[in-house]
């Protein structure tokens, strides 16, 4: 057996030779304890250690749950699926939470709607019953996907925040990224319970134009308010006229017309508010 | 030892900080050079206030700042000062259903290190450092509390940069791992700016080459280990009986009582200082219990 010269080997351990060599030099290896025992003097330890060291992380950061993995097959890059893990509202128990509540109050419109229990107060005629089972679930909605928007963006929230704001990544791109995934997390289950519920047909593409709203309006708000308070207010200034409405006229105005051009007009105003005022997102020694 | 105000790599002047009726930081001047600086103080003293600061983190009701020349109150330069900065907070959350390697991709991510390549290399460069490198798959959660610190001076060793602030990172270490984070500190390249607090005295001595002491808001000393341990020479003495007037004693591993103070104990044999003796007399000078 021909043997590999010692500078053809120590030009492969230090990864200086051809491709071509490296094709014969292999094989060769792979047959021959003589040439493997000579390559092993001319390896550095200290480098084989910290690629060993590279390969173990690259393995433990490769161990993604499979929503991760499908989204990277998709296309989604890999440290944008890192940000959104470190966001409390995209998780599983989260979104669970949020699935629980909605199922509850789709339940409870259902229920009452095809008169499997009895609905509290006066006899009312069937259009206004149809209307008024409703309004739990009006009520809640919007909220839900508000919170899981706060949840992405409160500081309270993140228990790394300091590392974040001490970080050279925007904080309001960060914002953005974590928020917009977030409603569209929330706005997901919210939407496809509206199929379920006895309303009109409308009623699906009717709660997204509010949703998206009440979000801008705590983010916007939370450029002149503490963000806790920022959220608060939205879900505040959405409870009291649904809850007020509810009582005159039933549920139903609120995602109406009327509301849905006021709903649009809060939208464009809080996104311009937003866009103005980003820099208070970029946390920590602002001044 | 007086450094050059005009060549710091990091320069305070007249810092200042309220929270409510508290002064956190009064007035606080300082230049801090490349190598290891130690702040020492007590709990309450603007330590934390200072470092957060430091960090671009806090901010200050009046002062100014300059890191490396860049001035934080500019977005652009903040910024630049982020890109060079590590920080350890000192309480640093977790999120806790991380994985060690995932939670160190994520600051490394934060740190603008994109590449997923570059990010596995870092990662595995700092677990290597603070000695987890076998942990790199353990859930937070699971860590025990000296592995989190460990965890928390690794994420500020990613992107290898020019200014480390670490607000209490031998807070949780056993012995072992104290010299280790000295051994660490002392090795790593570049010979970055490190401002460190601490309240152990010999963490100080070890390995700081320049000391800040910080009481009630305000500088009360810079200089080497050794000028402020030289602050306390002829004050410090060991007797065989404690003496009332003392400022400070206590029994030693020897079964003598070493006294810190102005009146020496009868029959007392004077002693050599320690960085803790200039610092316990330094504090009682200020007032401060």
């Amino acid at each position: 057996m021909t043997h590999a010269g010692e500078d053809l080997l120590a030009g492969y351990a230090a990864g200086t030779v051809e491709v071509a060599e490296v094709w014969s030099v292999e094989p060769h290896l792979m047959a021959c304890a003589r040439c493997r025992s000579v390559l092993s003097a001319h390896v550095d330890a200290g480098r084989l250690a910290r690629n060993r060291s590279v390969l173990m992380v690259r393995a433990a950061l490769g161990d993604a749950g499979r929503v991760r993995g499908l989204l990277c097959r998709c296309g989604v890059p890999d440290h944008l699926l890192r940000l959104l893990g470190a966001t409390p509202s995209l998780r599983r128990s989260w979104l669970l939470s949020v699935l629980g509540v909605l199922a509850v109050v789709t339940a409870e419109a259902a229920a009452v709607r095809y008169g499997w229990v009895r609905a509290s107060g006066p006899a009312r005629s069937p259009e206004y019953r149809d209307a008024e089972v409703l309004a739990p679930f009006l009520l809640v909605a919007p909220l839900l996907v508000l919170a899981g928007v706060a949840a992405a963006f409160l500081p309270t929230f993140d228990p790394a925040f300091r590392l974040a704001v001490a970080a050279p990544f925007s904080g309001f791109t960060l914002l953005l990224v974590r928020s917009v995934c977030a409603l569209a997390a929330a706005l997901v289950p919210v939407v496809a319970a509206t199929f379920l519920l006895p309303g009109p047909r409308w009623l699906p593409l009717a709660l997204l134009l509010p949703s998206l709203a009440l979000c801008a309006l705590a983010l916007a708000a939370a450029t002149v308010l503490d963000p806790r308070a920022a959220a608060v207010t939205a879900g505040v200034l959405w409870a009291v006229p649904v809850l007020l409405l509810e009582t005159a006229h039933g549920p139903l105005p609120i995602v109406q017309a009327h509301a849905q051009f006021a709903c649009l007009a809060v939208l464009c105003a809080c996104a311009v508010v937003l866009l103005a005022r980003r820099d208070r997102f970029e946390w920590g020694w602002t001044r | 030892m007086t450094l050059d105000v005009s060549t710091a790599a990091v320069r305070v002047d007249g810092l200042s900080r309220r929270y409510g009726a508290t002064r956190a930081l009064d007035g606080v001047d300082l230049a801090l050079e490349r190598g290891i600086t130690g702040l020492l103080g007590p709990n309450g003293a603007g330590k934390t206030t200072l470092l957060s600061i430091l960090a671009t983190v806090g901010e200050p009701d009046s002062g100014r700042v300059s890191v490396f020349g860049f001035d934080p109150r500019q977005a652009v330069q903040r910024v630049e000062i982020r890109r060079r900065l590590g920080y350890l907070p000192q309480e640093l959350g977790y999120h806790r259903h991380f994985t060690v390697a995932a939670f160190l991709d994520y600051v490394a991510i934060l740190k603008e290190i994109t590449g997923r390549r570059r990010r596995a290399e870092e990662v595995a460069r700092v677990l290597a450092a603070v000695g987890l490198e076998t942990r790199a798959r353990t859930r937070i959660r699971a860590l025990s509390g000296g592995m989190r610190q460990r965890l928390g001076i690794a994420q500020a060793l990613l992107g290898k940069p020019d200014l480390l602030v670490l607000d209490e990172p031998t807070a949780g270490l056993d012995p072992e791992q104290r010299l280790r984070f000295r051994e660490l500190l002392s090795s790593l390249p570049g010979d970055p700016v490190i401002v460190l607090s601490t309240h152990q005295a010999d963490d100080i001595a070890a390995i700081c080459p320049h000391v800040v002491v910080l009481l009630q808001g305000q500088v009360q000393f810079t200089g080497t280990p050794a000028e402020l341990a030289a602050t306390a020479a002829g004050r410090v003495w060991a007797a065989g009986e404690r003496d009332e007037r003392a400022h400070l004693a206590w029994r030693g591993g020897d079964n003598r009582w070493r006294h810190v103070g102005d009146n020496p104990p009868a029959g007392a044999e004077l002693v050599a200082p320690t960085v803790e003796d200039g610092y316990l007399l330094l504090s009682h000078a200020a007032g401060w219990r």
